[in-house]
């Protein structure tokens, strides 16, 4: 199977967070695989360990995501397309998804795999984008993949349960973090990884109009989160303070 | 005058509570502006629902109904949802944040060329589009962002917006629906249900969460006790979904569910980022943890610092007075 996996690069959400004047400080050094694609590159892999095939990995990003590409390489992905970008653009998920749409609209894959959203935004929406855009059946929220006779058979977490779904190839699925554990790269991996072929193309290249890029969304800035307000820390006696606690969710918090 | 349309989810033969939330919201950002506020259901028995969002003050109720909409699927839901979106015009369509949203959210937005933001706090009417509130880096910081356009997608965050009863007579359109087996582009195999008595958690009152701290047998008995005291629903850490104690669907946290109970009580949970970015939208917080220095207690607002298995007896039979 051919599986191309879409991955971006995202600041490290662990990492701290300064706002000044209403924008985002982001630590330059903090920049990583979306946690979300990388459990779909693990999951393509897993794939083409046990039914053969190729796992290609495709960035939209500026210079510095080559780190990211990078990593992917390192895991195992055979090779990797860089759609490359100033990186001072602000595109939302439709600008992405128009881009993906048109690098992938004269490409032969069976699967087409991102992560469900990107943790940064968490907005989620890129993957079902593109593949009405490309009109592929897709499904999103991925906990579980297995391929069987060309399709691909998806365990997606619903709201009130599991669904099993069964796409015709090709595809498109978007990957939750809950499905696996992706691998560390290890040396071998990473050595590896700096003779995989990485394909170099503008951006301009692919002949988008200024339109299909122009964002409909914006971020106007940034601002704290309101803080919950200190509450309070019982100590002791575990019989007295769980009734203390207890009263007052009756006589204080009034939610019993 | 435009339309600002809110879709109405179903689950388990129910109407999600957080839909009523965004429709009360809806009526009332819609009156200040002038304009209309009209609902949407999709269900295989759409039309059966009609009398319980009368009550939130919709001036018109589009129901689609099909045996296809049985179970989630979102090839004909999508259909639906254009077909919605072509007869009622709207400017603004606003949705629940649930599951099923998200699967379609993007797609429809790339259907109808609108703009759309996903997983609002809280959002309003401006000059030609709206402005919303988003929390995101796993919900540390809130963003101001905007869509502008003559055809807006939303989804609001269960809990964002009270419920406000404001009946209508309002008029109900069916819209025709029908289903070519070749728009079926995938086909739904199973469904591998959470047990069917379970409360749901995007709409319970309040919440038991239950995290590596609850080790065993005993302590699984004590967190279905509180739950069942306290009628509230009950919730799991990534640990223990993945450590196959609770089922996946019961969890909590950035790539879980998103809750926002009265009231939520965190059993032996610790308080990573992204288990908080689930369920900081609490109105109250109770965390009981033996480790005084664990992240959970910086939001809690009532903090019980001891072993779970020495406090949750003593705390349950409280309760229990309390509610007799």
């Amino acid at each position: 199977m051919k599986f191309y996996v879409c991955i971006k690069m995202v600041p490290d959400v662990n990492a701290p967070l300064q706002i000044k004047d209403g924008q985002l400080i982001q630590d330059a050094d903090r920049m990583i695989l979306n946690a979300y694609d990388a459990s779909a590159v693990e999951e393509a892999l897993v794939l083409k360990e046990k039914h053969g095939g190729e796992v290609e990995v495709v960035c939209i990003g500026s210079a510095k995501a080559s780190e990211t590409i990078r990593k992917a390489l390192a895991m195992g992905a055979d090779k990797a397309t860089h759609i490359q970008t100033s990186g001072d653009e602000q595109y939302d998920s439709g600008s992405y998804a128009r881009i993906l749409a048109k690098f992938f609209g004269d490409k032969e894959y069976d699967v087409l795999s991102l992560g469900k959203q990107s943790q940064d935004t968490d907005s989620g929406l890129t993957g079902s984008m593109v593949a009405e855009l490309l009109e592929l059946p897709y499904t999103t929220n991925a906990v579980g993949l297995e391929a069987e006779d060309g399709k691909l058979i998806v365990k997606r977490q619903g709201d009130s349960g599991q669904e099993m779904i069964e796409l015709p190839t090709p595809c498109a699925v978007t990957c939750s973090n809950d499905m696996n554990e992706p691998r560390i790269p290890n040396l071998k991996g990473i050595m590896a990884s700096k003779r995989k072929p990485v394909d170099q193309i503008e951006l301009s290249s692919l002949g988008l109009s200024d339109d299909e890029l122009t964002p409909n969304t914006s971020v106007k800035g940034y601002e704290e989160k309101p803080g919950r307000e200190p509450g309070k820390k019982f100590e002791g006696e575990p019989d007295e303070i769980a009734r203390e606690v207890a009263q007052l969710l009756d006589t204080e918090a009034n939610v019993l | 005058m435009s339309t600002i349309l809110t879709h109405i989810a179903i689950s388990d033969g129910k109407i999600k509570r957080s839909s009523l939330e965004v429709l009360s919201h809806c009526k009332k950002i819609a009156e200040s502006g002038g304009h209309s506020v009209e609902a949407v259901i999709i269900d295989e028995k759409a039309s059966s629902y009609v009398d319980g969002v009368k009550k939130y003050g919709a001036s018109k109720i589009y129901t689609v109904e099909d045996p296809v909409f049985k179970n989630h699927m979102n090839t004909p839901l999508l259909k639906a949802l254009a077909k919605v979106m072509e007869t009622a015009n709207p400017f603004v369509f606003a949705f629940a944040s649930t599951e099923g949203t998200k699967d379609i959210l993007g797609a429809l937005a790339a259907n109808q060329d609108a703009s759309v933001l996903p997983d609002v706090s809280s959002f309003e009417l401006i000059d030609g589009g709206i402005k919303a509130k988003r929390p995101v880096m796993a919900a540390k910081i809130v963003a101001n962002t905007e869509a502008k356009g003559d055809k807006i997608l939303v989804s609001v965050r269960s809990g964002s917006y009270d419920l406000v009863e404001s009946e209508t007579d309002a008029e109900v359109v069916n819209i025709d629906f029908n289903l070519d087996d070749s728009d079926l582009k995938a086909t739904l195999k199973e469904i591998i249900s959470a047990s069917g008595d379970t409360i749901d958690l995007n709409e319970a009152e309040a919440i038991v969460a239950a995290g590596r701290g609850v080790k065993d047998e005993e302590g699984q008995n004590l967190i279905s006790e509180l739950a069942s005291v306290l009628n509230a629903g009950i919730g799991a850490s990534r640990a223990l979904t993945e450590a196959g104690v609770y089922d996946p669907s019961l969890q909590i946290g950035q790539t879980g569910k998103v809750v926002s109970p009265q009231l939520y009580i965190a059993v032996g949970i610790s308080g990573a980022i992204q288990h908080v970015a689930g369920m900081a939208n609490s109105k109250v917080i109770v965390a009981i943890n033996k480790d005084p220095d664990a992240p959970i207690f910086e939001v809690a607002d009532y903090g019980i610092v001891g072993d779970l298995y020495k406090v949750l007896p003593p705390f349950i039979e409280e309760i229990k007075k309390i509610k007799n």
